[in-house]
């Protein structure tokens, strides 16, 4: 074979397999889409064809759950919890990054061992932690424990070795105090990692499960997951309303990694040297 | 901008982040109440509270859904940790966790013997809240089993209705291979890693995993030996489409792959929502196990309400109980009609929703006939570990459906379940 | 801070570093230690006791004791490293090759396959439970697209076979967080230098070649990265097998693994507290001993 064909099938061959790829990716998706227009006994029938039946899916969902509430609920917690880790795990991040001490790298590494503690184990003493407080049943209580988070903190810190230290020092020169370095100079060179940061927590804050459902006692205060959750545990599940419900809570973290989505890779330039 | 501006703005944001998080406040004389499945628990507990609150104006209720584990998950974590305030005044329980609950978390739950007459109910479901004498819950459905069957596959057969009338479940593996021989479908599913099947034979031959006191007893157990060796006889026979999960179980049946399934009488609703399927089904009592003892009647699942101890609407919550699912009859003939749940209230059978022929079943009198083998279900003592010797039991399953003696299977059993209930 | 004479100038500037270093870590470490170190003490001090639900007594090693005798805790170590050693593996190299396919510039609609292969890993665990399963019964898609290709003439049953309830979840592991690693190891691979890759390319060096001599050596800190946030998730695994076997871990306990352990002795078992929390200090260690060894493996060749 000439070095050209060789070449040829070898791009191929590339094509064919990231195509596959991302079919098997996205599949489930296709499937959740077309589930929502489909009745409950057609999707389990296994119909895998478009059907009629989204606006009656919607219509039953609508009647079930108060919508705007409950999304409210969801994106409240997302934002305010996103917004909070970073901010506080990013100060943390660069602190540690940027004032060494003996001290605090042993702190550190301390910080870094809690992440290999499952949640499972933290859960009881955390919950009567909240109760104690008389959190139960806020939003507070599911952003709280998330705020400072070991994994955010130490990708901060491995995105600020990548800081260009001339800067913070012409700043220091210029007389501006270390919160004003961090402030205004910092997080604006370091949008992109922020902007990759936030997709990832927001993430997991709007896909948390098993601590909302601990500290949310309930249906005002619930979140969009735990609404769908409990619509699929019924004796007979209404699949089609249910669908529905999956999709309501796939849809912003989608919009939220479109939305951000140049800057997430560009973000995670930084964070893995 | 000055230090003096940031700190104002700082405090005014985390005001106002307070005042945004917080939760609606409660209401005074509201009745909290947590429970699974809003086409079901939910929706028949709304109604009883409309009831109560018709003659009680000062009452309102909250009735919050959750998913089943979620429920259990919910109240385990808040009565382990001490939290009072996180719980609601009522909670549904599964009935094969009630003694779990009432006895791990003493005092947790409000006893209700001398408030309610518990003469009219079921025996086995008041049984299965008692402790030390008394008791704790007010029963509310029962899971008695039936035999769900497809007329039409079982005619094509060569069988009629008659033919399927208390039988035997060698009787049954029989009828189920020639089923499959004249119409191709299998005669049923199950949940393999689910051990609903199990306790279904084992409590219709009256025994269970524990005996009467509660003891562990699987070696030499007549009723589970039963239930262990008829299920792996019908795997053998290839009588069984095997589920993957809940929504793959119910869609066996309601799809027309398997010819009847044997289960509780929630299910009901769900196979009457086939309209297309109407006329095509028929109900029988349950096989038999050939055992002394053994009846053509079981349970499976079903659940009872019970009040938290720590409630301050402790009294009005056991009135509420009391009042509309100890009294009124009315109510069981609407939930029954609407929601397809059969009560444990015996009385409520002599309602005229419970004698109507349904000609979904093929004008069968579905309810009369439930409500009867209700009364036969043979009590026994759920114990405390159902769901570890459920697990001990479907991972040792595949064993003797291999070919290992059942008595050693048994003796697996036992040992896996001594270590996980100590 | 005043300062007074020179000879405490250096000193002053070694505090004003100190201090403003506490200050910027000090609300991260407040909450870290309310919320995350107490629990673990507590945590730590309820694994010496046991008992039903609140009756609990003390046991002391009593806990380890009864892990030592207990077969389904070693069912679930076996799971569990199982997932690991087969899982972190794949994943990361099916990661790493699809970055590597991606990272072309002359690839067209690279960022249309960037995006889709990313995209499972946003899913809910809700959402992703419910698609599972109903893609992968015995008469679901899955099987049904296999048969109707040719791939095999019997239907899998997924879930009810132990040995391909366990390839499943692999496969849905596997399905959430290749795109994940795939991202960082996308990004580090666009921050590399082309240049050697190009003279390997000018001296023959096949495609290959270059992929393992040239591009795995330079990505390794990224490669460390994964395989211990992977090795950490995958022996913490819960909402996979949780949601594929509807918490029980099953068929025959061969999904089971430590974490759906602890859940049930907390949640669905009689709750044992004490007991879960020894268990879920095996997990520490063994992710601790997991990570170390992997620092050590990179560190060695170096």
């Amino acid at each position: 074979m000439s070095p050209r064909l060789l070449r040829r099938a070898g791009s191929a061959l590339r094509y064919l397999l990231l195509s596959l790829a991302a079919f098997l990716s996205v599949f489930p998706f296709f499937w959740m889409a077309i589930g929502a227009t489909n009745t409950t006994a057609d999707i389990n029938k296994g119909k895998v064809s478009l059907g009629s039946a989204l606006s009656a899916n919607i219509a039953s969902f609508v009647a079930a759950v108060d919508v705007p509430l409950i999304l409210w609920n969801s994106v409240k917690i997302a934002v305010f919890g996103t917004a909070l880790t970073l901010l506080v795990s990013s100060l943390a991040g660069y602190g540690f990054e940027m004032f060494r001490s003996k001290l605090r790298e042993r702190i550190y590494a301390v910080v870094l061992l809690t992440l290999m503690v499952p949640f499972a184990a933290l859960m009881i003493p955390l919950f009567m932690m909240m109760a104690s407080s008389g959190l139960i049943d806020t939003h507070i209580a599911i952003i709280l424990p998330s705020i400072a988070s070991a994994f955010i903190i130490f990708y901060f810190r491995q995105a600020s070795k990548a800081f260009p230290r001339e800067l913070r020092d012409a700043a220091k020169i210029d007389g501006l105090r270390e919160w004003q370095i961090f402030l205004f100079i910092y997080v604006p060179v370091m949008r992109s990692t922020y902007a990759a940061a936030f997709v990832i927590v927001f993430m997991m804050n709007w896909n948390n499960y098993l601590w909302p459902l601990i500290v949310l006692q309930s249906n005002e205060t619930k979140t969009i997951t735990l609404v769908v959750a409990s619509l699929a545990s019924a004796y007979y599940p209404d699949y089609g309303t249910v669908m529905i419900g999956t999709i309501l809570a796939t849809l912003p973290t989608l919009f939220v990694f479109f939305a951000m989505q140049r800057q997430f890779v560009q973000g995670m330039l930084g964070s893995v040297k | 901008m000055d230090n003096l501006t940031w700190r104002g703005l700082g405090l005014r944001a985390a005001l106002a982040c307070a005042g945004l998080m917080a939760a609606a406040p409660a209401f005074a004389a509201e009745i909290t109440i947590w429970c699974w499945d809003p086409n079901f628990n939910v929706a028949i507990m709304r109604e009883a509270g409309q009831r109560y609150t018709k003659t009680h104006p000062d009452v309102t209720f909250n009735v919050v859904d959750f998913a089943k584990a979620d429920v259990e998950q919910k109240l385990q974590t808040a009565l382990a940790s001490g939290t009072t305030s996180a719980l609601p005044d009522i909670v549904l329980i599964e009935d094969y966790g009630a003694q779990k609950y009432l006895q791990s978390f003493p005092g947790a739950f409000a006893p209700m013997s001398g408030k309610v007459d518990y003469k009219g109910f079921a025996p086995y479901k008041v049984e299965l809240m008692t402790v030390d004498g008394k008791v704790y819950g007010m029963p509310f459905d029962s899971g008695v089993t039936g035999l769900f069957y497809r007329r039409d596959y079982l005619e094509q057969a060569g069988f009629k209705p008659q033919d399927l009338q208390d039988i035997t479940w060698d009787r049954y593996i029989e009828i189920g291979k020639a089923v499959e021989a004249k119409t191709g479908k299998k005669m049923t599913t199950q949940e393999l890693n689910n051990g609903g099947m199990t306790r279904i034979i084992m409590q219709s031959g009256n025994g269970w995993y524990f005996d009467k006191k509660g003891k562990l007893a699987v070696n030499d157990n007549a009723a589970l030996k039963g239930a262990l060796e008829t299920q792996a006889k019908m795997i053998k026979a290839g009588l069984i489409k095997p589920a993957t999960g809940w929504n793959d179980y119910v869609k066996a049946f309601t799809s027309g792959d398997v010819a009847s399934v044997v289960t509780g009488v929630w299910i009901t609703g769900t196979i009457k929502a086939q309209a297309d399927q109407a006329g095509k089904w028929g109900i029988a009592p349950i096989p038999k196990l050939d055992i002394p003892g053994a009846v053509h009647a079981s349970n499976l699942g079903g659940s009872s309400w019970y009040v938290l101890a720590s409630s301050k609407q402790k009294e009005k919550a056991i009135d509420f109980l009391n009042e509309v699912y100890a009294k009124d009859l009315d109510f069981y003939q609407k939930i029954l009609t609407e929601r397809g749940a059969v009560g444990s209230l015996m009385a409520a059978r002599t309602g005229a929703a419970y004698q109507q022929a349904d000609a979904f079943f093929g004008g069968d009198k579905v309810w009369q006939n439930f409500s009867d083998w209700l009364g036969k279900v043979p009590a026994v003592n759920y114990g405390i570990f159902t769901n570890e010797l459920d697990t001990a039991v479907t991972a040792n399953l595949p064993a003797l459906v291999d070919g290992k003696p059942v008595d050693a299977v048994l003796k697996a059993i036992n040992d896996q379940a001594e270590l996980q209930i100590q | 801070m005043a300062m007074t004479g020179s000879g405490t100038r250096a000193g002053g500037l070694r505090r004003y570093y100190d201090v403003n270093g506490w200050l910027f870590v000090a609300p991260a470490l407040l909450l870290i230690g309310t919320l995350m170190l107490y629990p673990i003490v507590s945590s730590l001090m309820l694994s010496v006791y046991s008992g039903r639900g609140m009756m609990m007594r003390f046991v002391g090693a009593g806990n380890l004791v009864r892990l030592y005798s207990d077969p389904v805790f070693w069912t679930a170590l076996s799971n569990t490293i199982v997932f690991f050693v087969i899982q972190v593996p794949i994943m990361i190299v099916l990661a790493l090759v699809m970055a590597n396919a991606l990272n072309d510039p002359r690839l067209r609609f690279s960022g249309l396959f960037r995006t889709a292969i990313f995209l499972p890993c946003i899913t809910s665990l809700v959402a992703y439970s419910i698609l599972f399963k109903s893609m992968f019964s015995v008469d679901g898609i899955v099987n049904r697209t296999m048969m109707a290709i040719g791939v095999m003439d019997q239907p899998i049953s997924w879930l009810t076979d132990p040995f391909w309830a366990k390839v499943l979840v692999i496969i849905a592991i596997t399905w959430r967080w290749t795109g994940y690693n795939m991202i960082f190891y996308l990004a580090s691979l666009q921050n590399l230098d082309r240049s050697v890759d190009e003279a390997a390319r000018i001296d023959g060096v096949p495609a290959w070649g270059r992929f393992f001599f040239l591009t795995v050596p330079m990505l390794k800190p990224v490669i460390l990265f994964t395989t211990i946030t992977s090795t950490i998730g995958t022996l913490q695994l819960f909402d996979e097998v949780y949601s594929l076997t509807e918490g029980t871990g099953g068929p025959s306990n061969a999904t089971l693994t430590l974490s759906l352990y602890i859940y049930n002795l907390t949640f669905r078992f009689m709750p044992n507290f004490g007991y879960a929390a020894t268990l879920s200090y095996v997990i520490v260690v063994l992710v601790a001993l997991l990570s170390f060894l992997q620092f050590y493996a990179v560190r060695e060749r170096r």
